[in-house]
């Protein structure tokens, strides 16, 4: 199938994957584009699919069927992305996937590593643009002062700055966020979430984070996409996102059209 | 109410009592079939003291060779760990099911097996038929032999490395170099550092004896001394390997500590 993806950061049609060994879909025919520079919440109920796509979009999921485009480029299910591909898009773990025996600083720098010269990487040297970019990131994300300290030896709050602090460093087109803020209490949550927003749009970049807060999201996304069951329930400004919607997304019954087993 | 069905039968017992019935057949095929001259061991109490008597007082003035003959064991040990180590560098991570697909990494394995199944004194034999007598075959026996162990190790620990950060790394476009320097070594480092230093100790202590087959060290004059009746002198040898392994395992504790 041939799509028009233009310069769109994500575009997605029918996309459709299940884990080996379970008996449902995981992705049940996902449809959906992100804008360039748009700020989007994908939230739903848990195991709706929505680390599950956004892993997909990352290059990292194997396996699954439909078509995908992401920063203009088609995705394949069996072909990982290549390594300028992988630098362009920067992903935030939901279980922050740092080093825990390294420090902050190198941590850091290590979102880098795709963008330095592999030799000189490993020789332990990283250009000025290097150092700039993961102070930088540094800096927006409040942790300058834990630099030196090591991973494991810090709070879970402060390992998901980390964790987003490497992802800026990055400086990615597009970044996908798999519940950025879920470490945090809620007053620091907005202020995470709302600094990795404004910082995507002061840099231009697309962002999709997923949430388990709706509200929250609705407060610095542009838009909101809600999943369930592996499929869009929503997708729409979130002033739309009203109680009747969230009951809709969130309620505790099988929707009409519940999962088919998969055959 | 117990009825025949639920007594247990002398069948059921028989498995379970296996085991000791086959360690009680090997024992007695040992003891039975050993030439061995039972009633030297009633006599052997005054001969072994005798035998202690002639060790003493140890020799000293054989010094010099005794600490020629450890420093050169000890070199044997250094560069032996060095090459198993370089050598481990490359068979870990293809042993490694994390890093190489099965057609390498089963395959390195089995060789890594057969390599620790072959003694040490045997391999520095044959190391000595291909170079000739002296260090080298020594040393090289000892990269060969350790590489065994030391590889499989390495292999075991980078699988049992946290993989979300190497995903992390990975999703962030690090080379495999680079994923391999910056999420596994940090995590392995530890493990790395410490199953060196114990393969360090088991080198120095296994090639003591590699002179006794001509492949250099101290080795030589245990052979020497022992074979000429040279009792004193062999008790100033076994006195100084004695003290050169407590100094090097309390270094070795001490360094541990230090990682861990
Ligand atoms: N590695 C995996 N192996 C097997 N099944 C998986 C795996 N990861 C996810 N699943 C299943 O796929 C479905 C979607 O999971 P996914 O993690 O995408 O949900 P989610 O929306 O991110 O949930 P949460 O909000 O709890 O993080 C779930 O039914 C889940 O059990
Ligand atoms: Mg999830």
């Amino acid at each position: 199938m041939m799509n028009t993806p233009g310069l769109l950061p994500i575009l997605a049609t029918g996309l459709v994957h299940t884990y080996v060994g379970n008996r449902t879909w995981a992705l049940a025919g996902v449809d959906f584009a992100v804008e360039r520079g748009e700020v989007v919440a994908l939230v739903g109920p848990s195991g709706a699919g929505k680390s599950t796509l956004l892993t997909l979009l990352d290059g990292r999921l194997r396996g699954w069927h439909g078509a995908a485009s992401v920063l203009g480029l088609a995705l394949g299910p069996d072909r990982p992305p290549d390594r300028v591909r992988r630098a362009e898009v920067g992903f935030i773990f939901q279980e922050f996937a740092l080093v825990e025996r390294a420090s902050v600083w190198r941590n850091v720098l290590n979102g880098r590593l795709g963008r330095t010269d592999p030799l000189a990487s490993l020789l332990g040297r990283s250009t000025a643009a290097d150092y700039a970019a993961a102070e930088a990131a540094l800096l927006d994300t409040g942790i300058a002062e834990l630099r030196n300290r090591r991973v494991d030896r810090l709070s879970g709050g402060q390992r998901q700055r980390v964790a987003i602090a490497r992802c800026l460093a990055q400086e990615p087109k597009l970044i996908l966020a798999d519940e950025p803020v879920s470490n945090l209490d809620p007053l620091r949550s907005e202020r995470v979430l709302s600094l990795l927003a404004r910082t995507a749009r002061q840099r231009g970049s697309t962002l999709l984070f997923t949430s388990h807060q709706p509200e929250l999201a609705a407060l610095v996304a542009d838009r909101i996409v809600a999943m369930r069951d592996g499929r869009v329930v929503f997708d729409g400004p979130p002033e739309r996102l009203d109680p009747t919607e969230l009951d809709k997304i969130y309620r505790d019954e099988p929707l009409e059209h519940a999962p088919e087993p998969v055959p | 109410m117990i009825t025949a069905a639920d007594r247990p039968t002398t069948h059921a017992a028989w498995p379970a009592m296996l085991p000791s019935l086959v360690v009680a057949a090997v024992v007695i095929w040992a003891a039975a079939t050993t030439e061995t001259d039972w009633n030297r061991l009633g006599e052997a109490g005054p001969r072994i003291l005798e035998f202690l008597g002639r060790m003493l007082p140890p020799d000293l003035s054989v010094m010099p060779e005794v600490a020629r003959g450890l420093a050169e064991t000890l070199r044997i040990a250094v560069l032996g760990t060095l090459g198993c180590v370089l050598a481990s560098l490359v068979l870990g991570p293809l042993a490694a099911a994390r890093l190489a697909p099965a057609w390498v990494h089963r395959p390195v394995r089995s060789l890594l097996a057969l390599i620790r199944a072959i003694p040490l004194l045997l391999v520095a034999m044959l190391m000595v038929g291909a170079v000739g007598l002296g260090p080298l075959p020594g040393i090289l026996a000892v990269a060969v032999h350790a590489t065994g162990m030391l590889a499989k190790f390495y292999a075991e620990a980078l699988d049992d490395v946290d993989v979300a950060p190497v995903a992390a790394l990975e999703s962030a476009g690090a080379t495999l170099l680079q994923r391999l320097r910056f999420a596994y070594w940090p995590q392995i480092a530890p493990v790395v550092l410490r199953d060196t230093i114990f393969r360090f100790e088991l080198n120095l202590r296994e090639s003591l004896i590699l002179g006794i087959v001509g492949a250099g060290g101290i080795g030589f004059y245990i052979q020497t001394y022992v074979r000429s009746f040279q009792y004193e002198k062999a008790a100033t040898v076994t006195l100084a390997i004695a003290i050169v392994i407590l100094l090097i395992e309390g270094a070795n504790g001490a360094l541990r500590r230090w990682v861990s």
